[in-house]
């Protein structure tokens, strides 16, 4: 008995010890976590079920915040918006990224190291000073664009009216997007294994055929991962707005996107607990729709 | 496994915890902890508390305003005043009602626009400074700004500059249609639009859709009083009165005809446009005259100044465009060297002298607007004439009377989307109006105000 | 359901442990995919091309000429008033954005590590939990958490410094993702039990096994985590209230928006461009130089090759 149990019981106190360990080396992270990330959400939480008014201050209301929200035209206005330019830009955005992931990684491209440094680039730049540089080029009579297309006759060209502000801002975060897209791409990319396409190429597939029939499904993974970055990405579209705003102020409204309203509601309305509610259900509808790509292509993948 | 549970049990205690401290105290509301009103001071305590070694924190966005505080510095060694620019004006309001919502972390003192005393006033974030001899200041200042800051309950801040209204014009463009001298009436800036368009094919100006600080002035010099409010719960909010409407009915038929550009203002295209000449002018206020001079170096001598057209010939009046006061913040453990540095800076004769030459504010005080070092200045770049001169007439000029809502936020936020909106896309500048008027009494009325 | 999230998001190649190809192929270069890329990559360098040309121009020329041709050459005044405007805080601001990112870099690198390598390779109760979570807080709009984080600092006195800034950056749940899925590819767990069975301690097999297979994946998400701090401009706007703390993105945009009319305006767009294309050199250096490790932490397979 005591022999058979010595093992046993090792064998447990490795275990134990196994744990210990994990806990101990996830514990620093799970601390700052909570006090950094779970506790401010508690409290914003709690925020939300106050209704701030400037006269007579905070009141409690329950969830009447959350039943505002829902009603609320402005917040399904700017909703609308970021749906759009998740329908238009994010497939772009995406499509353009994998083109050059593929072109350089099929290794038929002259100078695709320089070429993957260039389209990488726009991400060092920070995006406060990317939305400057394009605002500039913007200037609907004297910016840079303009300028061209004055000097080949064309007419002016206003990407900052309300009509075209949305594509404008497209333009600027597939600018900033498409390389860092790109490298998770190729990174996946050159993991696959040479010997899935060696065959194929020796039975004389040509490599737009071996991309689209060997290359793409062996990346799906990674694809899939960038399209949920992508959605969330979009859901919180902020910065660029928000910057842009100041040169194209009634094509940008307060409640241009989502997250810029939430934004104004705090700042500029000194409404928290409703701003914290506008939060909650913009975050809410990005899980779900996150869980739902994600069902459907998987079911799609399993049904193959 | 259960050491591991109990560590588990020991973090989620935690920051349970930390919700429960947080869950135990109400949201935040500003303005709760000094709302007592503050205590009449004598000539004794104002000494002491002069000399008591005091750190004061100012909140300011215009550069180099540190020099003025070292004068105050000099008189007052015990004090030091710590200028800090929190990233400029468009943020400043913005952190600052952050700050008193956190009770944490807000200055002593502030550099607060006109229009936004009122939107401090109702969370009870500025201190009343009559307690502490304020009103005595009052025969020093101009008279309409110091409505600007004070009213039959107290005063809230110290004015620190004004922007009384003007018109400043491209001499060059205006000759080259025919023009030699300035519209001295609307009818006439009617008259002269068509003739530049017609010669020149530019625009006599550019009213922009981003910023309703400009059109309010015109407001304010047709007569218009869109506002009263009595620092409580009741405001009243007629931006469609028969004056606005006029005012807004005279630009919609010079946008119409092409007279008048709608694009929005202080951005790259807007400079370009007024360096070479595509605006012929800028119904600006008194601080423009400097700042233009820095922006668009390169028209010097083009550019003259002339007061704004009037509505019935003969007749004299301007409106208003910016301007700020420095207010004492709700909190502050030193109300009394906060009161005195605030009215040091904006009366002392050395301190609004340099804040007039070396940082370029429009005065505020009748002894700077008479001062010959300040008036008889004369501008190459508007061909040497004493420009000074021409905005410290027009400031004795401007209505006495112009109330501020406590929303003004959400007023300049929601013009871009109504009245703004239809003026840069040349719409129906009415209708977007009554839109602007609609919204802001909504947003009042939810905010729990009694709007009439 | 965000524990399907995660499921779903470890990357196939990653799990089906692929073999690295280590050289690449010699193949024909084709002419009309050279042309193609070639002619699209003017896009990505037309901005930069324009902000290097206009910071060689003063405020005046930059309304007076075109945007993409140079004009009188003055950026060496423009690199002079950008470097002493408000007595040369504009040095500060680079070296603050240079202490916040690396700071924030290297802290969240180790804590990442830890806890990515802990949920991958160790079992203990409310691992999926934690797992399902972090990847959970990726989906929430940051600005939902600014005031009320905000009210929390100024609850503790640390708004108005860096910890302010650094502190916020030390979590990224995207670099405890990667590391949990690099750390499961690129440590053989059969490498790790002979290691016990020699009798090695845990942090021994941690510290001389493990961290040296994980090197790439930690580089990534350390230059991940830089680039984040490094472009931050949301959070140090709303906690930082002086300007000797800024970082260089939030001093910019304070310049820019002095143009903005009013008492006291200036017009500092020269200073703005220039300071601009400053603010980007140090991290397009860092780029030519470490972009190796980026593809090579994110394409997992490549440890093994």
């Amino acid at each position: 008995m005591s022999l058979a149990a010595r093992p046993v019981r090792r064998r447990a106190s490795i275990h134990r010890a196994q744990a210990r360990t994990g806990v101990l080396l996830v514990l620093p992270f799970v601390l700052l976590f909570a006090g950094l990330f779970i506790v401010p959400i508690c409290y914003a939480a709690y925020l939300s079920t106050f209704i701030d008014r400037l006269v007579g201050g905070a009141t409690f209301a329950g969830l009447a915040n959350y039943t505002r929200v829902v009603t609320d035209p402005h917040f399904w206005a700017g909703f609308g918006r970021v749906a759009l330019f998740l329908v238009v830009q994010v497939p772009i955005m995406l499509c353009v990224a994998l083109f050059f992931a593929l072109a350089i990684d099929s290794g038929r491209l002259r100078g695709g190291r320089v070429a993957r440094l260039i389209v990488f680039l726009p991400y060092a730049i920070p995006g406060v000073v990317a939305t400057l540089m394009w605002g500039y080029l913007y200037g609907p009579n004297y910016g840079l664009l303009s300028q061209i297309t004055q000097a080949l006759n064309l007419g002016s060209l206003n990407l900052l009216s309300s009509g075209n502000i949305l594509g404008a801002i497209m333009n600027i975060v597939c600018w900033e997007f498409i390389g860092y897209n790109m490298i998770i791409l190729y990174s996946a990319l050159r993991a696959v294994p040479a010997e899935l396409f060696d065959a194929a190429e020796m039975d004389g597939a040509g490599p737009i055929r071996v991309a689209v029939s060997i290359k793409i499904p062996a990346i799906r993974q990674a694809i899939l991962l960038t399209v949920i970055f992508s959605i969330i990405g979009s859901f919180q579209l902020f910065s660029e707005p928000s910057i842009l705003g100041v040169l194209a102020p009634n094509a940008i409204g307060n409640d241009f996107s989502p997250n810029l309203y939430a934004y104004n509601v705090a700042f500029v309305n000194q409404d928290l607990g409703y701003s914290a509610a506008i939060a909650f259900v913009l975050g809410l509808i990005i899980m779900v729709i996150s869980y739902v790509v994600q069902t459907l292509t998987n079911r799609k993948a399993g049904g193959e | 496994m259960r050491t591991a549970l109990r560590r588990w049990t020991a973090v989620g205690a935690l920051s349970g915890l930390a919700i429960a401290a947080l869950a135990g105290c109400t949201p935040p509301t500003p303005g709760q902890a000094g709302a007592k009103s503050a205590q009449p001071a004598s000539a004794s305590e104002m000494k002491k508390a002069l000399n008591t070694p005091t750190t004061l924190t100012f909140w300011a966005g215009v550069p180099g305003i540190e020099e003025e505080a070292k004068l105050f510095e000099q008189k007052y060694p015990k004090i030091t005043v710590n200028v800090v620019d929190p990233g400029g004006a468009s943020v400043l309001y913005q952190k600052l009602r952050t700050a008193l919502k956190a009770g944490k972390g807000a200055p002593d003192i502030a550099q607060i626009e006109y229009q936004f005393i009122p939107s401090f006033r109702v969370t009870n974030s500025l201190v009343n400074l009559a307690p502490y001899g304020a009103t005595s200041l009052k025969s020093k200042y101009v008279g309409w700004v110091w409505n600007q800051v004070a009213d039959s309950t107290g005063v809230y801040g110290i004015p620190q500059d004004a922007g009384p209204m003007g018109n400043l014009y491209r001499k060059d463009v205006f000759e080259k249609a025919g023009i030699t001298k300035a519209p001295a009436t609307w009818d006439e800036y009617a008259k002269d639009a068509a003739a530049i368009k017609a010669k020149t094919g530019n625009y006599i100006s550019d009213l922009p859709g981003s910023d309703p600080g400009q059109l309010i002035g015109l407001f304010w010099q047709r007569g218009a009083k869109p506002f009263t409010y009595d620092g409580k719960k009741n405001l009243t909010i007629k931006l469609d009165s028969p004056e606005a409407q006029a005012v807004v009915g005279y630009w919609q038929g010079l946008i119409q005809k092409g007279y008048v550009a709608t694009s929005p203002d202080f951005d790259n295209d807007w400079y370009k446009a007024l360096t070479n000449g595509t605006y012929a002018s800028w119904p600006t206020a008194a601080w423009a005259p400097l700042f233009l001079q820095s922006a668009v170096k390169s028209t010097s001598g083009d550019w003259r100044a002339a007061p704004l057209p009037q509505w019935t010939a003969g007749a004299n009046v301007a409106g208003n465009w910016g301007g700020s006061s420095d207010a004492v913040i709700t909190g502050t453990k030193h109300p009394l060297a906060a009161y005195a540095f605030a009215a040091f800076l904006n009366s002392d004769p050395a301190s609004t002298k340099l804040l007039a030459t070396k940082q370029f504010l429009f005065p505020t005080t009748t002894a700077t607007l008479s001062d010959p070092a300040f008036v008889g200045q004369k501008s190459a770049f508007y061909g040497g004439q004493q420009v000074n001169q021409q905005f410290s007439d027009i400031s004795k000029t401007v209505d006495e009377h112009f109330d501020w809502p406590p929303i003004t936020d959400y007023l300049f936020s929601s013009y871009t989307s109504t009245l703004g909106k239809a003026i840069a896309e040349k719409g129906d500048l009415k209708a977007g109006l009554s839109a602007w008027q609609k919204a802001v009494v909504a947003y009042a009325k939810q905010q729990g105000f009694t709007v009439s | 359901m965000t524990v399907s999230v995660s499921d779903a998001l470890v990357p196939e190649a990653v799990a089906r442990s692929p073999r690295r190809r280590t050289v690449a192929r010699h193949r024909r270069p084709s002419t009309v995919l050279t042309v193609m890329v070639w002619v699209s990559l003017a896009y990505f360098l037309l901005p930069i091309v324009w902000l290097v040309i206009t910071s060689t121009k003063s405020n005046a020329d930059i309304f007076n000429s075109f945007g993409l041709w140079f004009s009188r050459f003055s950026l060496f005044d423009n690199l002079q008033q950008t470097f002493t405007q408000d007595h040369g805080v504009f040095g500060q601001w680079l070296l603050n954005t240079l202490m916040y990112s690396v700071g924030s870099a290297v802290g969240a690198a180790i804590f990442a590590t830890a806890a990515g390598f802990a949920l991958a390779k160790y079992r203990f109760v409310g691992r999926r939990l934690i797992f399902s979570v972090i990847l959970g807080a990726i989906m929430v709009p940051g600005t939902a958490l600014a005031i009320p984080t905000y009210l929390l600092f100024s609850a503790l006195g640390l708004t108005d410094t860096p910890l302010a800034i650094v502190l916020p950056s030390l979590i990224s749940p995207f670099g405890v993702y990667l590391m949990r899925v690099y750390a499961a590819e690129a440590v053989d767990d059969g490498l790790l039990e002979a290691a016990r069975i020699d009798g090695a301690g845990e942090f021994r097999i941690l510290y001389s096994i493990a961290l040296r297979l994980l090197a790439p994946g930690i580089v990534t998400v350390l230059l991940f985590t830089l680039v984040d701090t490094w472009n931050n401009y949301f959070l140090p706007l709303i906690m930082l209230n002086n300007p000797a703390l800024f970082p260089v993105t939030v001093g910019l945009t304070q310049w820019q928006s002095r143009a903005s009319g009013g008492g006291g305006a200036q017009v500092m767009f020269s200073s703005v461009i220039t300071g601009s294309l400053v603010s980007v050199l140090p991290l397009i250096v860092a780029f030519l130089f470490l972009q190796r490790y980026w593809q090579s932490g994110l394409g997992t397979g490549g440890v093994k090759g």
